[in-house]
């Protein structure tokens, strides 16, 4: 009895490890695991579009590739994120596509999957440690430093300025701020930053109430605004036209989405800076795809920024960037 | 009134000074908030303002108009979790009810209906399932958000400008109304509440049922049914908050509020109301909503950081209590 069940898990092994083989070899189609800080700001299914793009291209050149897009949908869940990436890790995806909700949260989960043989590329937002295949994403600094150049121009180097920060532990708005802010002191010594330490928290609901109490504050003192990214934006611009003092004041924010583009030809918003999330979808998917075939894939890969405003809109270029081709890939 | 006349006379009385005190207690800690938050600012004038107290009137409405519904549940003995997810369902389905060509005012009609069959549910969960309104509506809690994102497609819900989106604005159409029309609607709710509460037979079965479940019943009142009555009412008022809360992020957003169901205990529980039931009053439950309001708003204008807030707002809600508890021992 205990000879034929033995024979019986020896065989199995055999047939487990045949499979196995056979799953390494490349014709095989790869599971790769897509997973944004949330699912509710636009900007994610700009990503979302964008990595199923990178699916079908690799498709048509004969690597068969499945996107599987999980999040947590609140934006700062970090331990339900750290369940996703546990999850797909466990599953035995071949490759993660990670935009971390947290620099340090994330990075055991990250480090976990590496050792159980699942790699991961970082997108967005950083990762404080290197065991990750590379990292694709916008250069945070330089769109912060393009805020504040935009912001030293409107207000010809001098006035007082408000800046209404994302919140804690998030790497790429820290990283706008600081870019903003470094370029602010360095450049146009002149204007004053009179409110620099609150936060505008996770959601439009958090940030319309915070912009509400700072406005009423210093509303009436300061002539220019940065908020670095899409929620704190919208909520500073909810307050400010509630208050009627939007496009009184210079308002310089940062992604971008339709309520943005009405509000810069309204003249309430005079620029964003605005990234490239199909891109970084794209690139996220295709440099995981490329370091699974073995090909030589950088550490760091720039994804772009530029600033949009009521002038440079109408170009093809910022149209394509304002407007990318989501229903063509997503469904 | 002939009773009330005799109350007068005897006003003097230390029983009747010490309910007067005890009627008073929360508004007290809402004018020592203010005028310790008047002393600390480096502009009292601008945090006097009436503008100021527009905005913290209207970031108090979505939480005050759950508070009265919470008020009626808490008196009653029992409690409801759900609150946030309710807000959240209903904002939802008001904003896809616009999108679907629905008139604003049948969309706000629905969604405060929403509300009420989500109330209904838990009543008959708790009184034909027998399960203790805790564990029902922290099911609850977890049906009504996950139907929300559901019915939302995991996104934001955008929807056209309507009327609806006017509820909250700070500067109201026609200016003679001074405050938002929310405020107005939120301080009708709750007067009549009040008088519900108080003059109406309903209302003392309300007292009665919290105080003493079994007492209740032997004086021949359907307790299971009041239950299911109060449960109800109070998700209308819930799904009210609901549209309240997409008028102010011009959105169904389906991961709004998420424990907004504990600033709407904490509101009652500040205002004097005991989880214990039979104890409670609508005025107090208003004033608790207003604290937290002005703690939040008073912070951010002081330029203190977010954990600071968290910290006294956790504080006041023990000292509240406790204060609660020793005059109750004494009298």
């Amino acid at each position: 009895m205990h000879k034929i069940l033995l024979l019986i898990f020896t065989l199995s092994l055999g047939a487990l490890a045949i499979s196995c083989t056979k799953a390494e070899a490349p014709t095989k189609k790869l599971t790769i695991a897509v997973i944004p800080k949330g699912t509710t700001h636009e900007f994610w299914k700009s990503i979302h579009a964008g990595s199923n793009k990178a699916a079908q291209e690799l498709a048509a050149q004969g690597t068969q590739i499945e996107v599987i897009w999980k999040g947590p949908l609140r934006e700062d869940d970090r331990e339900q994120q750290i369940q996703v990436v546990e999850g797909f890790a466990a599953q035995g995806v071949n490759g993660i596509v990670l935009a971390p909700l947290d620099n340090r949260a994330l990075v055991r989960p990250v480090s976990d999957a590496q050792r159980a043989g699942v790699p991961t590329v970082i997108i967005d937002s950083g990762l404080e440690s290197d065991e990750f295949v590379s990292f694709v994403a916008t250069d945070n600094r330089k769109g912060g430093s393009l805020a504040a150049d935009r912001m030293g121009q409107l207000l010809n180097g001098k006035g007082k300025v408000l800046l209404l920060r994302y919140a804690e532990g998030s790497a790429s708005t820290t990283e706008r701020e600081e870019g903003f802010l470094e370029t602010m002191k360095q450049k146009f010594p002149e204007i004053e930053l009179v409110s620099t330490d609150q936060y505008a928290g996770a959601t439009r609901d958090t940030a319309k109430r915070a912009s509400e109490n700072l406005l009423n504050r210093f509303g009436d003192e300061v002539q220019g605004i940065f908020t670095p990214n899409e929620s704190s934006t919208a909520g500073m611009l909810l307050a400010l036209q509630d208050i009627g003092k939007a496009g009184k004041v210079s308002f310089v924010g940062f992604d971008s989405s339709q309520t943005f583009i009405d509000a810069i030809n309204a003249n309430q918003l005079h620029g964003i800076v605005v990234q490239n999330p199909f891109n970084m979808g794209y690139l996220g998917v295709k440099t995981m795809v490329d370091s699974l075939l073995g090909r030589p894939v950088s550490k760091k890969i720039d994804t772009g920024v530029m600033l949009v405003t009521k002038e440079n809109m109408g170009t093809p270029e910022v149209q394509t960037l304002l407007h990318p081709p989501l229903d063509q890939y997503l469904k | 009134m002939v009773a009330d006349v005799k109350q007068s006379r005897a006003f003097f009385n230390a029983g009747q000074l010490q309910s007067w005190l005890n009627r008073l207690g929360p508004v007290l800690g809402l004018l020592l908030v203010i005028g310790i938050f008047s002393i600390l600012m480096d502009t009292p004038a601008r945090f006097l303002s009436p503008n100021n107290l527009r905005i913290v009137l209207s970031q108090t409405v979505i939480v005050a108009i759950g508070a009265i519904g919470m008020t009626l549940i808490i008196i009653s003995g029992g409690i409801d979790l759900a609150v946030g997810s309710t807000i959240a369902l209903t904002g939802v389905i008001t904003a896809l009810g616009i999108n679907g060509g629905l008139p604003p005012s049948v969309a706000l009609l629905t969604g405060i209906l929403v509300g009420g069959l989500v109330g209904v549910v838990n009543g008959l969960v708790i009184t034909r399932l027998k399960v203790v309104p805790f564990i029902a509506t922290l099911g609850m809690l977890g049906v009504a958000r996950g139907v929300a994102k559901w019915m939302a497609n995991q996104q934001t819900v955008n929807m056209p400008s309507t009327w609806l989106n006017e509820l909250l604005v700070m500067f109201p159409n026609p200016a003679w109304l001074l405050v938002a029309p929310g405020v107005w609607i939120a301080i009708v709710l709750a007067v009549c509440a009040a008088i519900v509460l108080r003059n109406t037979v309903f209302g003392r079965r309300v007292f009665a049922l919290g105080s003493n479940e079994a007492a209740a019943r032997a004086c021949g009142i359907a307790t299971d049914r009041l239950k299911v009555w109060i449960y109800g009412l109070a998700g209308l008022l819930f799904g009210l908050a609901g549209v309240m809360q997409m008028s102010r992020l011009r959105q169904g957003d389906p991961t709004v509020a998420a424990g907004s169901e504990l600033d709407i205990i904490a509101a009652v529980v500040i205002g004097g109301g005991s989880l214990n039931g039979g104890e409670g009053s609508i005025l107090g439950s208003m004033i608790g909503a207003l604290i937290m309001a002005f703690l939040r708003n008073g912070c951010q204008q002081v330029g203190w950081p977010n954990y600071i807030q968290e910290i006294i707002i956790g504080a006041i809600i023990v000292v509240a209590v406790a204060i609660d508890r020793w005059r109750s021992a004494r009298s």
